[in-house]
């Protein structure tokens, strides 16, 4: 790209320069986290596994292990039923919603503040901008994920301690097998999570108001879940990314079943590459 | 009559010239750009000479903004082209931008952080700059629009003329040929508006090209060492800003007690003439000073003084947009200067032409 000839008068002037990939990843992250928004967002995350956790204590000494779901039930003092089933419930809306906020400001915001046409001019190349931006969105989600998670097994340990980490099927794990499927689960959610980015940042490259891009994931995510009820579109459901998410608890079997989890994987990829090439579209032809 | 910058008459003339030769910073051909069904710019011919202050002149909504924005690359021509230091854009954005500074639209910065901390974050984009650069280039910007002491605080919290100053500074994060200013002195308080003039002339100083849009005749006037005047989404008029000053119907003020009986000669001899507060004003764009005053002197007339008449920008800014380009005054005015005014203008543009 940067082909340089041998005897120009001036090489520095006339080639390309570039700002250092990693610094313009830092110099985003710092921006993402220190965003009073975003550490509220984390902070109130983490209360949710705690809160789940207590209220399913209260629920399983009052009325008894046999009633309730059996996730449900198993979330009182179980540090990794805890954390999954904390994600398979925030996976629904909850982890969605913070993903587009957090791929709202990161083009929609930046415009409505007027900073896209300061980085445009810097200048950031459009696709290169796209790309630190959707790794800070991707950050983002998985720090949400990480947070649910590491509180949601932290409780469950300070809940009933390292041994009752037993799983959907019977078996009891060790705390390293069961951080290997916790694992799994973080990643897998993650996932899931940068496929609605993808898409939230391809809404963030059209629009100018941050809020049209939340008010289109959370439409979208109840839209599809409606549609994913109707038995009548069942030619539909392999297209709606909500038909992955309740795999979840797939996690918590042993062995765990992979089918519906790989299926849910390649779905989301094809939501990222569809999400991230409108969203580079659009860079490229947005007015700064 | 009407001013029409694409037929213009082929007069060579100072403005012309000058502009040929020099090397340019910036330059648009036949730029054009239609948001829907609006016309925002068109045929604009932008010469930004290498080295010069060029002010740009127009009311709002005169496609000032829009034309920068095409320049820098941040929103494509319709038609057209615009090259900046030698790239073509916006394709040549990676080359040519990192040696541009610019302060766009107002400024654009964080609430959520202190003007420092805004200030690190465009300076991690900034190409030229070195990571160990950083810091230093950060304060230096600070320093120099007298914001180091606010640095810390939210910029949530700054006066408008502080979040000016704060996009100044990030446009001089790094030594540039070029920096574009869009309307930089608004919201500034007259100290604030020194200060802005005195970057400027920092700058010029330096070597560096400045871009520097306005619709305050005066700034314009201090500041710069040419103009481009913009009306309806066109140039109307562009050149060195000392031509462009004697474009205007150059004058004479005579101060004399036979007021009445001076026009009469002078228009005996066929010399524009009018009356004015004690004495005559004579249009010298057909004749020479000497002349002006060998004839009333011949016919016998008194002179006390007589002083040459700058017509300033403001009178020009004027005719050419309040006026609607059409020359609504042309009773008063002798219609020879008219016309010799119009040609000096769009001399200039007839250089271009013989360029395409």
């Amino acid at each position: 790209m940067t082909a340089t000839t041998a005897e120009t008068p001036t090489p520095v002037a006339s080639a390309a320069r570039r700002a250092p990939l990693i610094r313009l990843l830092r110099a985003e992250l710092r921006w993402v986290f220190r965003r009073p928004r975003t550490l509220v967002v984390l902070g109130l995350l983490a209360l949710i596994p705690i809160s789940v956790g207590i209220s399913a204590a209260i629920a399983d000494s009052s009325a008894g292990a046999a009633e309730g779901p059996p996730l449900f039930s198993m979330m009182a003092g179980n540090g990794l039923a805890l954390s999954v089933g904390t994600l398979a419930i925030t996976i629904m809306l909850l982890l969605p919603l913070v993903t587009a906020m957090s791929s709202a400001d990161a083009i929609a915001g930046e415009s409505a503040h007027g900073t896209l046409r300061g980085l445009l001019v810097a200048p950031v190349g459009r696709i290169r901008l796209l790309g630190v931006k959707a790794f800070g969105v991707a950050c983002v989600a998985l720090c949400a994920v990480l947070v649910i998670a590491v509180t949601g097994f932290l409780t469950g340990l300070v809940m009933s301690g390292p041994d009752g980490l037993f799983t959907i099927s019977g078996t009891t794990l060790s705390i390293g097998a069961a951080l290997g499927k916790l694992a799994v689960a973080v990643g897998w959610v993650a996932v899931q999570l940068w496929a609605v980015g993808a898409v939230a940042l391809a809404i963030s490259a059209y629009t100018e108001h941050p809020m049209l891009v939340v008010v289109g994931v959370l439409a979208g995510d109840i839209l599809f879940a409606v549609l994913g009820g109707l038995s009548a579109l069942s030619w539909l459901h392999p297209f709606l990314i909500t038909e992955s998410w309740s795999a979840l608890p797939d996690v918590l079997r042993d062995p765990m079943p992979t089918e519906a989890l790989t299926e849910g994987t390649l779905r989301a990829a094809c939501y990222i590459i569809i999400g991230l090439s409108l969203a580079g579209a659009r860079m490229l032809t947005k007015d700064g | 009559m009407t001013i029409s910058t694409h037929t213009a008459p082929a007069v060579g003339g100072p403005t012309g010239s000058s502009i040929a030769d020099a090397p340019l910073a910036a330059r648009t051909r036949g730029l054009r750009k239609v948001y829907r069904n609006t016309v925002a710019v068109d045929h604009v011919d932008l010469d930004v000479p290498e080295g010069a202050v060029l002010g740009m002149l127009g009311p709002n909504g005169s496609g000032k903004t829009t034309t920068i924005r095409m320049l820098l690359g941040l929103v494509s021509p319709t038609a057209g082209t615009a090259s900046l230091l030698g790239q073509e854009m916006p394709g040549g954005a990676a080359r040519a931008l990192p040696r541009v500074g610019a302060l766009v639209e107002g400024p654009g910065f964080h609430p959520f952080l202190s003007g420092r901390e805004n200030l690190r974050r465009s300076a991690a984009a900034e190409p030229l700059l070195t990571a160990g650069q950083i810091s230093g280039a950060v304060e230096d910007a600070l320093q120099r629009v007298s914001l180091a002491e606010a640095a810390d605080r939210k910029y949530r919290g700054y006066s408008l003329g502080m979040k000016q100053r704060l996009g100044l500074a990030s446009a001089l994060l790094v030594p540039r040929e070029l920096v574009v200013l869009d309307e930089p002195t608004n919201g500034l308080d007259p100290a604030g508006t020194r200060e802005v003039r005195k970057v400027i002339a920092e700058l010029h100083g330096a070597g560096s090209t400045v871009l520097v849009s306005s619709h305050l005749l005066a700034e314009v006037e201090a500041t710069c060492t040419h103009v481009a005047v913009l009306h309806q989404g066109t140039v109307v008029a562009q050149g060195e800003l000392a031509d462009l000053l004697e474009a205007g119907n150059p004058t004479l003020l005579v101060s004399t007690p036979d007021a009445e009986q001076s026009v009469e000669s002078l228009r005996d001899n066929r010399i524009p003439a009018q009356l004015a507060p004690g004495g005559v004003r004579v249009d010298l764009s057909a004749v020479s000073q000497p002349e002006v005053l060998r004839t009333l002197v011949r016919a016998g007339i008194d002179v006390y003084e007589a002083r040459r008449e700058r017509t300033g920008l403001e009178e020009l800014f004027a005719r050419l947009t309040e006026n609607g380009l059409n020359d609504t005054e042309a009773a008063d005015e002798p219609e020879i200067a008219d016309d010799v005014w119009l040609d000096r203008l769009d001399a200039g543009q007839a250089a271009k032409q013989e360029a395409r």
